[in-house]
């Protein structure tokens, strides 16, 4: 039987004290985002809920603005 | 009157009118009574993806406090404006005036480059002349040194700022001195 060491996955947004997620702080929206440009599940990631619906529509409006981009397949 | 978070891009061929069009909108506000809290111009910045085949837009962004009718006005404007490619206007429970992510991030870089202009400008007039910057520069070393000194003796409280404040024109200085050194 292979052995899985999963470490202990935590939410980086309650630990590092968010009260809100602002749609222009691109540098902490793209941390929450796959190569492809999709968002990662709070499922993988360990956001709490109350967040990952934050997060969720933070990407979304900035999505919409052209500040992060909906996919990796756009053609320039 | 409700508090209202705008964001609109404008065409990069229309962007010298970005600042009559802000005083433009900003007059919809006033008009009657309403705000504007925060006003920033991000500039031209590169689409994530391209919008009608364009690549570049010009961001701007408001925050401002009006009434319903106001806000209609606002998005009509924006709506029957050619210029103006996508508008996002989100309720907020409050006034916010801090600078957003992104116009910090653009002030650091702008400060980036300035230091960048500043430090090839005195790579330039060291090629030019090559004995008086040295000495200009022998000469504001201990200013600096002595600077950075004193405070720290008085305030320790601000000594962190100061003295990160003081270092960097010494390290800058300093390979200057070694070249007066080697000649």
């Amino acid at each position: 039987m292979a052995k899985f060491v999963r470490r202990r996955r935590f939410c980086k947004f309650t630990a590092e004290g968010f009260t809100s997620i602002d749609y222009k702080d691109l540098a902490t929206l793209r941390g929450s985002l796959t190569e492809n440009g999709k968002i990662v599940p709070s499922r993988i990631s360990g956001t709490k809920v109350h967040f990952q619906r934050q997060l969720s529509t933070a990407i979304k409006h900035a999505r919409y603005l052209a500040l992060i981009p909906f996919c990796d397949a756009h053609k320039g | 009157m409700r508090h209202y978070e705008v964001v609109f891009l404008v065409h990069p061929d229309q962007s010298e009118q970005v600042p009559a069009m802000t005083a433009r909108y900003r007059g919809v506000v006033e008009e009657k009574g309403g705000k504007v809290h925060r006003l920033e111009d991000w500039g031209r910045r590169q689409l994530a993806y391209p919008i009608n085949k364009i690549h570049k837009a010009h961001y701007v962004l408001m925050n401002i406090e009006c009434d319903g009718a106001s806000l209609e006005e606002l998005k009509t404007l924006f709506k029957f404006n050619d210029a103006v490619l996508r508008d996002l206007v989100l309720s907020r429970k409050d006034a916010i005036t801090d600078p957003s992510p992104i116009a910090q991030a653009k002030e650091e870089q702008s400060d980036r480059e300035t230091q960048r202009a500043r430090r090839s400008d005195s790579y330039t007039s060291e090629n030019k002349r090559p004995e008086t910057p040295a000495v200009e520069a022998a000469a504001e070393t201990p200013a600096v040194e002595a600077a950075a000194e004193t405070p720290a003796v008085e305030a320790a409280a601000e000594t962190p700022a100061v003295e990160a404040a003081a270092e960097t024109p010494a390290v800058e200085a300093a390979p200057e001195d070694d070249v007066e050194v080697e000649k």
